[in-house]
């Protein structure tokens, strides 16, 4: 009895959570003029239009150089706390956990809000610095978390080790631990990566006229107009994500990360 | 002249309230030490001070008359061992032991040779190329030896080296690390919380508890004639109580046991015992037995739990002095809980202790 309900409320979970892209990926590829389902005939004129739409491309370029600098700049910052978390315990090092989680555990649109306050308190800024600095923000505290869940697997006293060996503090560190966090460090940045380049919130309100993520120029597409493109574009970013993940995994297991 | 001295050496964590009390210890060239007790006794603590990863507060370290207590840990010269064998896991066995003599810039075909030979001391010669993930428990411990060793320390330090093992496998390594020790002819500490490891590995046992050395020997005096109640203890002198010096010779005592006297050896810190004294007699479980409560002489108790060992039977017995532990041979005459017995001293092994 009891397989038999699991195995109905399975069905029920993956239809809730696969089901919106069926959806939408079989929209994509329908003949009307606007999102409907189901589609008619079949045309792949959705996708063509993606790629002569300039609003997308150049926010996907946008979201592209944000993704990779804001999280390899979160990850340079990331590393030194988490090992000053994983290595030392301090009085303080709870309290600290706790600050470098908030940005995971408030919300997207208040972080977006309070930055886009605090930026234009600051005076000028470009569009694109007030983004890459909220990005690298919200990704910091990923950073610390990944990295640190990597340094906890290795056993403390390979620093020792290699000191007694002869190896000043810095050489141990670069020759011992450094190429032991590499998973970690790998799986953060594909992590923080996937991160930046699909978040909404954030990005929404740190735009500006011109200058705008893929996520949110797709928002603002989809207050015009009303056809299929936005389908086409959803289909080829899931697809994006998703060829990204499983690379991860396969050549990290991004899994036992995260 | 010492190798190894050691002059005392005082550490704190915090404040006023040191982990090791003014710690001394020499040890001769080739000479291998065993620091001994529970957790907390600061054996650690003297270890990490002599490898330089804890600066003393005050105290000297002195290595072949060559002054180290104030010298950073990369640049002392010795080889560390841990109980988590702290091996580098992206590294393979080869480059494992390999790392000391790279840090020392050693010359590509001495290089190779050298970690040949240590690999081929601890036979892990067809090993080289695995990581340690695929290494064994004791197989790692072998490496993490090999690479501590490698690069001819002054001084070998190891931290519980065996704890992670099982028991089997411990004996083995034992007496693995002992013939490599003499063959090297290192000088070691040896720090371990098991006196069955540190008598058999040791050519001489410090006793340490709350940061100071209650004694310093031989595994066989120590085990024999312990100077303290706690190192009793832990030597495995299962029973104890508190007797009255009826009189008191120049290496003997003699106290009441069961009503008639018994004479027994005695070792104090503080002088010669007196009539009068008190004195804290020591035996261990296999060091008297049990006859028949209708039988003469002894002291009379009764059985509480007798549990069977195989070879041996061991009871606990009430006494009007307290309960004791006692061995015997499963072949003799057994007892049923609740039956009358006398406990016969065998005092040829017993200590009286005068604190």
């Amino acid at each position: 009895m009891v397989s038999r309900w699991m195995y109905i409320s399975l069905v029920i979970l993956y239809g809730f959570l696969l089901g919106p892209f069926v959806i939408i990926f079989m929209a994509g590829f329908g003949a009307n003029a606007n999102l409907a389902f189901p589609p008619q005939g079949f045309t792949l004129d959705w996708f063509a239009n993606v790629f002569e739409t300039a609003q997308f491309i150049d926010s996907f370029w946008i979201s592209l150089q944000l993704g990779l600098s804001s999280t390899i700049v979160s990850l340079i910052m990331g590393m030194p706390v988490a090992y000053a978390l994983v290595r030392y315990q301090f009085s303080a090092s709870g309290m600290v956990e706790t600050i470098f989680s908030a940005p995971i555990l408030v919300p997207g649109l208040v972080i977006g809000f309070a930055m886009l306050n605090f930026f234009v308190l600051l005076g000028d800024m470009s569009v694109l610095t007030g983004l890459f600095i909220g990005h690298t923000a919200i990704l910091f505290p990923y950073s610390v978390r990944v990295i640190s869940a990597s340094l906890r697997n290795l056993d403390p006293y390979v620093e020792d080790a290699a000191v007694s060996l002869g190896a000043n503090r810095l050489r141990g560190f670069l020759l011992v631990v450094l190429p032991n966090m590499q998973a970690g460090i790998a799986a953060a940045f594909v992590l923080g990566f996937i991160t930046s380049f699909n978040n909404v919130p954030v990005s929404l309100f740190l735009s500006g006229p011109g200058v705008t993520t893929l996520p949110v120029s797709m928002l603002s597409y989809l207050e015009y107009y009303f056809d299929p493109t936005i389908a086409a574009v959803s289909t080829l970013l899931v697809i994006f994500t998703v060829v990204l993940v499983q690379a991860a995994e396969r050549l990290l297991g991004l899994s036992q990360f995260v | 002249m010492p190798y190894l001295e050691i002059q005392d050496l005082t550490v704190s964590y915090e404040k006023n309230k040191p982990t090791l009390k003014r710690f001394s210890l020499n040890v001769e060239q080739g000479e291998l030490v065993s620091l001994l007790g529970p957790s907390g006794c600061g054996k650690t603590t003297t270890l990490r001070s002599v490898a330089g990863f804890i600066q003393p507060d005050s105290g000297q370290i002195v290595i072949n008359e060559r002054d180290y207590t104030r010298l950073p840990p990369n640049q002392r010269d010795i080889g560390l061992v841990f109980q988590s064998y702290a091996l580098f896991p992206h590294l393979t066995v080869f480059n494992n032991v390999a790392f000391g003599l790279r840090m020392r810039r050693i010359p590509k075909d001495e290089l190779h040779s050298r970690v040949a030979n240590a690999l081929k001391m601890v036979g892990l010669e067809a090993f080289a190329d695995r990581r340690p993930s695929q290494l064994s428990g004791g197989q790692q411990q072998r490496v993490a030896l090999a690479r501590a060793t490698v690069i001819e320390p002054q001084v070998l330090l190891l931290d519980e080296p065996l704890s992670n093992l099982d028991a089997g496998l411990r004996v083995e390594m034992r007496q693995e690390i002992r013939r490599a020790q003499q063959q090297l002819g290192i000088t070691t500490l040896y720090v371990t919380h098991d006196q069955v490891e540190a008598m058999s590995i040791s050519d001489r046992v410090v006793v340490m508890n709350q940061g100071e050395i209650e004694q310093i020997g031989r595994p066989e005096s120590i085990f024999a004639a312990p100077e303290t109640a706690f190192v009793a203890g832990f030597m495995g002198f299962d029973n104890h109580f508190s007797a009255t010096v009826e009189s008191a010779q120049d290496d003997k005592i003699t106290v009441k046991w069961g009503g008639a006297p018994i004479t027994l050896r005695w070792q104090s810190k503080f002088g010669s015992p007196t009539a009068g004294a008190r004195a804290e007699i020591f035996f261990r479980a296999d060091n008297a037995s049990l006859s028949a409560g209708s039988e003469a002489g002894g002291l009379a108790g009764s059985v509480i739990l007798h549990t069977f060992h195989g070879n041996e039977v061991q009871y606990l017995v009430e006494t009007a002095v307290g309960e004791f532990s006692i061995t015997q041979d499963s072949d003799s005459e057994r007892f049923e809980n609740g039956a009358a017995v006398k406990v016969q001293a065998r005092t040829q092994k017993w200590i009286a202790i005068i604190e």
